[in-house]
């Protein structure tokens, strides 16, 4: 890694740093990614393993229940106005008439 | 008057809260005593609660009312990354020094209606992010069996508190090890929880799919109370687990446990802690158990795995430090300005490495080599681990593969203390329960640990076989 491609990671994950400590990170990734880079290796373990023989399908269990699925609730306000406004203010860096206050975006 | 601390549990101190023999309060100045004798040394107490008279007349006037439970007026410590209504919690980081928790979380909320006293927050790894509680950006906290060494992490003030006999039990987390780890090095039992057992609602958060609420206790039947105490359903997350479902049929014990015989053999584990082992599995055979030796040749490459899938949603969750709606805020000329000054000025050194780590993990060119690769070996882990639990209750390991090691000693080498995981990954990738148990000291006193881990929603298996192995330590 060189010092111009962590600056590059620095800039997109919005952290100002020294020359100096970005020099540090990029000597610290080469032997972080030769760890982590085994992960190709064991890839090849991938033996295959039939998803049926991985659930237990007594009582009447379907292979179907044990798959991922989104948990969603309605799209509807769960709290009546105002009700933790000040309450989450009093920890803002910077309010105006009960808004947070950020500089200029446009 | 003088509490016997050392011996204490949860049922004992019950019991004597019924009988008499001291009460809640009397308890509570006990351990407040010992944090004044001895926290400043130790530093395992960030902050101690200005509101433990209010918690201990809510406690007493439960025993009056009849309403008291086995948990009513405990003691205990609760890591700096679960959130108390009204309480700071700071993930020991400067960017949160002085935020203050709108909300209480899930576990807090259950012990809260037991009436259990939360003394203070614990010390910890800044974010979570190490296994030595020396990131944290309020000092580090000291190993109570030797000072000189540390207590392990992340949860190491949680540790460092219950076995400095400052608290009857604690509360940390677990990303990876955090609870079991710190629990080998200071002599403690240790669980890391199936995932989506205990709500993360409230729990400053790290990885996403990785990171459960775990108990520390002075014995296995302490654990299981707790446990028990802040396992459930929570509908505000997503990821706990309905009630239909946990009511899985459990397997009778087949009184097997499968040893990982190649995972042992790596270079960079300490020679006491294998013949530890050792003897550990001399114990189980002893108490009746077939421990055999397995191959499960996927499960060495979980640490490899978790420092790609960990640093990832790392820099997706610590996005929200922007100095904007809460924490430290720097001024700035623009917007941007702000984030990158809060954020610099706001978190530590390593938490500024692994977000870099996540980003560079996910950014266009890397995501698939790194990101998407980890994911399926994730799969692959798991279903071997499934596939094994067909012919076993669980696998044993040594807790860490080295004694608590010396402050400073890993601070160079980030892979070296990265290593201090290798054996606690496994769980943690596989969504399962495993917990750590005291098996005995070397000659200077240091602890060793092991661990045992179990299928999916199988704490049960947990708890009795590390109720027979400490009747035999």
């Amino acid at each position: 890694m060189q010092l111009e491609d962590i600056r590059k990671l620095a800039n997109m994950a919005r952290v100002d740093m020294s020359d100096e400590e970005m020099k540090g990170i990029a000597k610290d990734f080469d032997p972080i990614l030769a760890y982590v880079g085994q992960v190709q290796e064991a890839l090849k373990l991938n033996k295959k393993i039939a998803r049926q023989d991985l659930v237990d399908t007594s009582e009447g269990k379907k292979p179907e229940d044990y798959f991922l699925y989104n948990v969603m609730r309605e799209d509807v306000a769960t709290n009546k106005r105002d009700e933790y406004t000040e309450n989450i203010l009093k920890d803002a860096p910077d309010t105006q008439d009960g808004f947070l206050k950020v500089k200029q975006i446009l | 008057m003088k509490i016997d601390l050392k011996n204490l549990s949860i049922e004992k101190a019950h019991d004597s809260f019924k009988n008499g023999s001291f009460t809640i309060r009397e308890l509570v100045d006990e351990y407040l005593d010992m944090i004044k004798e001895k926290n400043s040394n130790i530093n395992a107490y960030l902050e101690i609660y200005n509101d433990i008279d209010e918690q201990v007349k809510k406690a007493e006037e439960m025993f009056k009312a009849g309403t008291a439970t086995l948990l009513t007026g405990i003691p205990i410590a609760v890591k700096d990354i679960i959130l108390i209504k009204g309480h700071i919690a700071s993930a020991a980081s400067k960017i949160l020094e002085n935020y203050t928790a709108t909300y209480d979380s899930f576990v807090i909320e259950k012990l809260k209606k037991q009436g259990v006293i939360f003394l203070g927050r614990t010390n910890m790894d800044e974010f979570a992010m190490g296994s030595s509680t020396e990131t944290s950006a309020y000092g580090v906290t000291r190993n109570p069996h030797d000072t000189t060494r540390v207590p392990g992490g992340s949860s190491g003030g949680s540790a460092a508190a219950l076995a400095a006999d400052m608290s009857l039990a604690s509360l940390g987390t677990e990303t990876c090890g955090s609870v079991r780890q710190p629990a080998s090095f200071c002599g403690l039992v240790g669980l890391r929880t199936t995932y989506g057992s205990v709500s993360r609602s409230g729990i400053i958060a790290m990885g996403s799919s990785l990171d459960q609420v775990g108990p520390f206790g002075k014995n296995v039947n302490d654990v299981e109370i707790l446990f028990n105490a802040i396992t459930g359903y929570d509908p505000k997350d997503s990821t706990s687990i309905p009630e239909e479902m946990r009511m899985i049929k459990k397997e009778p014990i087949k009184k097997r446990i499968g040893v990982p015989r190649n995972f042992l053999s790596g270079e960079g584990i300490d020679k006491e802690i294998l013949k530890n082992f050792e003897e550990s599995c001399e114990k189980l055979k002893k108490a009746g158990y077939e421990v055999v030796d397995v191959d499960l040749p996927s499960i060495k490459y979980s640490l490899a795995v978790y420092y790609i899938i960990m640093p990832a949603e790392v820099s997706s969750n610590l996005a929200r430090y922007d100095g904007i709606r809460y924490g430290l805020s720097e001024k700035g000329d623009n917007l941007l300005d702000v984030y990158k000054k809060s954020r610099a000025k706001g978190f530590g050194k390593e938490a500024r490495r692994r977000i870099l780590l996540g980003t560079f993990i996910l950014s266009h060119g890397y995501y698939d080599a790194y990101y998407n690769t980890a994911l399926k070996v994730r799969q692959i882990i798991k279903d071997e681990l499934f596939n094994f639990f067909k012919d076993f209750d669980a696998f044993i390991t040594p807790t860490a593969p080295t004694l608590p090691f010396k402050l400073g000693e890993k601070m160079d080498d980030p892979m070296a203390m990265y290593l201090s995981d290798i054996f606690s990954a496994p769980a943690n990738l596989a969504d399962i329960p495993a917990i750590s148990i005291p098996s005995g000291k070397t000659e200077s006193g240091l602890p060793f640990g092991i661990q045992i881990t179990a299928p999916f929603l199988r704490e049960d298996i947990l708890f009795t076989i590390g109720k027979d192995f400490e009747k035999r330590v």
